[in-house]
């Protein structure tokens, strides 16, 4: 894979990543939020797959399918079955609104550029240069998380702060060893099934997942 | 031997899930917890001559700080699991739990120990990571077991904030394993403890730095420490008493373990100051809240949650001023606190399944009418505040020293503000539902199965402060591995 | 010698762009909405009408409200002449169009304001109600396309490290990689969301409404009759002919003649015609399948916007 090409996809891959995120803050029913955490897993695959066909890495492509197996499949078709279920599949009013939101994403992003200069300096890389952009799409899942009201808006927030971190992590070191990364993909679909269900239970007892009405225990 | 001591709670467990609940699997689950004690003074009497042991190809190491850490967990759950018992055949009784929930509680109460303990004895940064996850897990389904309205809020509130804690600390172990790719000099395993310690000095600075802070942040929702902490309460005072034991007394602190070893990389990549100003600010963020909400609160579960953020926050400041003496103090308190703590929980746990409220209002005058178990639990509030002869007084005031030694004087004297505030407040909580009015009725007794390991936890808590004796040598190996 | 054939290839170029525009902008419209209707299942007028009806109001009379003052008439000539110049500095036919060293983009969104600013004015001027509504509509949009539109340009100027169009359009003939960086990809997905608001297409406002208080660009010029009203409708078309030509040139610019030759000319004339109609009926398709936005969410539309175009920002220092 010539450099330039394997810059440009690596860019366009990981931009997407970042773009999806944002987007999660843009958009409100959330049918349409699981298409774009459906994308991004898809997009994080494609790192993967790139960087891994760039270094001649097969166990990098294995991972590759994996991850596109579980982020991009497995997850999104979870949470669309809570989804379904769920009558007012819309996100009820956020805590912020959608315009401060996006203006506080691209307040995140430049936050991130700053944070993670020691990094990109150390490795000069185009997969390095990147990095900041994995650190924004956590930040901005960690801001929908917070301004969220929905629970299953908050299983999303978890999820992007999650593909963030996987960003950074192919993109930094080509992949931790593997046996971390199994076990991180392991505990992300475990996280995503524990969620279900206790979704499941959730909504049997109070009849609806808005946030809102579990509020009995506070100080 | 390490192998072993993982294989105790993984079989015990496994028994537990396959066989039907009867109390004899509840016992096994008691003695699994006992196997794992002993196992750990074994390794403890191994490793504090210096040579640490491996074990699983490299996978598992105990050092005398994991020693020492692997002996906390074990005599909190012996306490746990003697307890859990009684738990479970009340609820049982009571027709809130069926055999099929008892025996998923005995499984996932194994597991935790299991994931607990393959925390501390990882060699691994990456290891640790993921048993640290898999306790997260584990717990969530472990809190809201009682499946009321407020415990599956409070388990859903944990596993999202404890999901995003953990999320941040793996970005720290990749920034770290990236700067220890990039620093030269490692080893086929770039993620392994030793190299990385070996190693630290070439890590670089800037990335370090961002790697402790998401570390800090990350681990710290696990500790409990502000401004993570919001889970906290809410789940241990909605997970069943026995859990919040464990919660409470061990699992923060296995969370704390990890801050500590990431700290000895830390202090060897960017110096001192860094790693100590911000567990600073993180201890007196967390000493200050704890503070301000101990004074309202009405649930006396609740309250000993907050008193958690309060020892947590304690235990950051004596790490934060790093020194051996310090190091060697924090590890006694966490020993302290752990049976202190778990022998409250497990107390207060008897107390909601007698009067059947947790409110303080409502059970007032406990010393008169239920003398045993509320000697129990005032005699606990007074070895948690810090009083001679438990060990939490000997721990404390080395701390304090230590922190005024190292020139954290002022954060000092600021905690111990905090701590008179604590103080005053847990102790009219602890009026109201000690003393009062006698009432008609007799005083009842507390039956002896409940009530002698309870005692002897109390006890347990009173020798160690009143003579280090068996530990003193294995806490002086531990700090010389935080503090070299 | 060469330099004044090649000015007067230059002016010749420039003058094809304008008529083009001129001519073209009216049908762009007619074939537009037979598409439209077509999709619907309805015949639809013709696609010429639109010129048709232009004729059809320079030949009636000139009315205007009592209490207008100078702007009132003013303001269809201004935006007209405006739209004018920028097509004819803009490279639509060639890349070399007149005066193309000021060809910049800044310059050339606030050559475009200054016409719809004009109109707002004289929406209002006309002393009704539903032209003050309409300009305060009209205005807000725009104040929030601005900061879109810039960091647009931003993002856009950095393959060709200047802001000057027809250097941006040869830097992409030259390197037609750029294209499929993210910073483009961004940078003309916000642009693509800014054009549909300053013209007035759905999802933003409906041309065709009839309905007072859904009109946004409508109720501006609702006192308008006769030649001032054919003036407006030449001047919204060439607006919306000019900007999806620059759009177009922009992702696809092969087929512009990077001469100025007669064969030159006639060619990027041609391919111009096809991509604009191109983008155009995509564009009516789009229509068709969409909703008016409400108005008050209009505000999120265009903050995504301004964030994609900050993306495009991002990804532009960042990858290389």
């Amino acid at each position: 894979m010539s450099a330039s090409d394997y810059s440009s996809a690596l860019g366009l891959a990981a931009a997407v990543v970042l773009l999806c995120a944002v987007v999660t803050l843009w958009r409100r029913s959330l049918g349409s939020i699981v298409r774009v955490l459906a994308v991004q897993g898809l997009a994080l695959a494609c790192v993967a797959m790139v960087i891994g066909i760039d270094q001649h890495d097969a166990g990098l492509m294995v991972v590759a399918v994996l991850v596109l197996a579980a982020k991009a499949i497995v997850v999104p078709t979870l949470i669309t079955r809570v989804v379904r279920h769920d009558p007012a599949s819309r996100e009820t009013q956020p805590l912020v609104n959608v315009p401060a939101s996006l203006v506080a994403a691209g307040a995140l992003t430049f936050l991130a550029f700053a944070a993670t200069r020691s990094v990109t300096l150390l490795v000069p890389t185009t997969a390095g240069r990147l990095i900041p952009l994995g650190l924004a799409a956590m930040l901005v899942g960690f801001f929908a998380l917070v301004t969220r009201r929905k629970a299953v808006s908050q299983i999303v927030g978890i999820l992007l702060v999650d593909n963030g971190v996987a960003l950074v992590a192919f993109l930094a070191t080509a992949g931790v060893p593997l046996i971390v990364e199994l076990g991180a993909s392991l505990d992300v679909m475990l996280a995503v099934v524990v969620l279900q269900v206790l979704a499941t239970q959730l909504r049997a007892r109070h009849g609806s997942l808005d946030l809102d009405q579990l509020t009995e225990l506070h100080d | 031997m390490l192998v072993l001591v993982l294989a105790l709670p993984v079989v015990c467990g496994l028994v537990s899930g396959i066989v039907p609940w009867r109390r004899a699997t509840g016992w096994l689950g008691t003695a699994a917890a006992s196997g794992v004690f002993v196992s750990g003074i074994v390794i403890a009497v191994h490793v504090v001559h210096g040579r640490p042991l491996g074990g699983l190809d490299g996978i598992l190491r105990a050092d005398a700080l994991s020693a020492f850490m692997v002996v906390v967990i074990g005599v909190i759950a012996v306490l746990a699991t003697w307890q859990g018992v009684r738990y479970l055949e009340a609820e049982m009784a009571a027709g809130r739990c069926t055999r099929r929930h008892a025996s998923l509680y005995g499984v996932l109460v194994q597991g935790f120990l299991a994931t607990m303990l393959l925390a501390v004895l990882a060699a691994n940064l990456g290891v640790l990571w993921v048993a640290v996850e898999a306790t997260t897990i584990v717990t969530t389904f472990l809190v809201g077991h009682r499946r009321t309205r407020s415990s599956l809020e409070a388990s859903w509130k944990y596993l999202v904030i404890c999901s995003v804690g953990i999320a941040m600390a793996f970005l720290g172990t990749v920034l770290v394993y990236l700067a220890a790719l990039h620093g030269g000099g490692h080893g086929p395993h770039p993620l392994d403890w030793t190299s990385l310690v070996a190693q630290s000095r070439h890590l670089d600075p800037g990335v370090m730095r961002l790697a402790f802070a998401l570390v800090v942040l990350g681990y710290g929702t696990k500790v409990g420490l502000a401004p993570m902490h919001s889970w906290l309460p809410d789940a241990h005072s909605q997970a069943p008493a026995p859990v919040s034991a464990l919660m409470s007394g061990v699992l923060l602190t296995v969370a704390f373990y990890a801050i500590l070893r990431f700290k000895v990389i830390a202090d060897g990549a960017l110096g001192a100051a860094f790693p100590r100003t911000l567990l600073v600010m993180v201890s007196l963020l967390s000493l200050a809240v704890a503070a301000s909400l101990l004074l309202t609160q009405r649930d006396y579960k609740r309250m000993l949650a907050y008193h958690s953020i309060e020892h947590m926050g304690l235990i950051a400041l004596g790490a934060a001023a790093g020194s051996p003496l310090a190091i060697a103090a924090v590890l006694l308190h966490i020993l302290g606190h752990g049976l202190a703590k778990g022998v409250l929980f497990l107390a207060s746990g008897e107390i909601l399944l007698v009067e059947g409220t947790s409110e303080i209002e409502h059970v007032p005058a406990l010393l008169s009418r239920r003398p045993v178990l509320g000697g129990i639990f005032a005699f606990g509030l007074v070895a948690l505040l810090g009083f001679p002869p438990f060990s939490l007084f000997v721990s404390e005031l080395n701390m304090l020293r230590a922190e005024f030694q190292v020139g954290l004087g002022w954060a000092a004297v600021a905690a111990l503000a905090c701590m008179a505030v604590i103080f005053g407040a847990v102790m009219s909580h602890g009026r109201h539902m000690l003393l009062g009015p006698k009432g008609t009725a007799a005083p009842a007794m507390t039956p002896a199965l409940v009530a002698v390991p309870l005692i002897g936890g109390l006890v347990l808590c009173a020798f160690i402060g009143i003579s280090v004796w068996p530990l003193g040598s294995l806490l002086h190996a531990a700090a010389k591995i935080v503090a070299p | 010698m060469s330099t004044v054939f090649h000015l007067t290839g230059v002016a010749v170029a420039s003058g094809v762009q304008v008529v083009a525009i001129a001519a073209g902008g009216p049908v762009l419209v007619g074939a537009m909405r037979k598409v439209r209707c077509r999709l619907e299942g309805r015949i639809g007028p013709p696609i010429l009408q639109p010129l048709r009806d232009i004729r059809k109001l320079f030949r009636k009379e000139r009315i205007r409200p009592d209490q207008s003052t100078w702007i009132f008439p003013l303001a269809p000539v201004v935006l007209v002449a405006t739209v004018a110049v920028a097509a004819a500095i803009t490279p639509l036919v060639t890349t070399e169009p007149a005066l193309g060293s000021s060809s910049d983009l800044f310059a050339l969104v606030y050559l475009l304001l200054v016409g719809s600013t004009l109109l707002a004015l004289a929406g209002m001027d006309a002393g009704t109600a539903f032209g003050g509504m309409g300009s305060s509509r009209a205005v807000t949009i725009g104040a929030l396309a601005e900061p879109a539109l810039l960091v647009t340009i931003l993002a856009l100027s950095f393959t060709a490290h200047s802001s000057n169009l027809p250097a941006i359009v040869r830097a992409t003939l030259a390197d037609p990689g750029s294209l499929a960086t993210p910073q483009r990809l961004f940078a003309l997905g916000a642009l693509l969301i800014v054009i549909v608001a300053e013209s007035g297409r759905l999802p933003v406002d409906n041309p065709a409404t009839h309905l007072e208080l859904t009109m946004i660009h409508e109720a501006m010029i609702l006192e308008y009759a006769g030649p001032d009203l054919a003036l407006v409708t030449v001047g919204e078309a060439m607006r919306l002919t000019l900007l999806l030509g620059i759009f177009v040139n922009l992702v696809v610019p092969w087929g512009m003649s990077t001469s100025t030759n007669v064969v030159g000319i006639a060619v990027g004339l041609v391919a111009l015609a096809a991509k604009v109609a191109a983008v155009g009926v995509a564009l009516a398709i789009f229509e068709v399948c969409s909703a008016k936005v409400r108005l008050f969410r209009l505000p999120e539309l265009l903050a995504g916007a301004f964030v994609l175009a900050l993306l495009g920002v991002v990804s532009g220092l960042v990858v290389r």
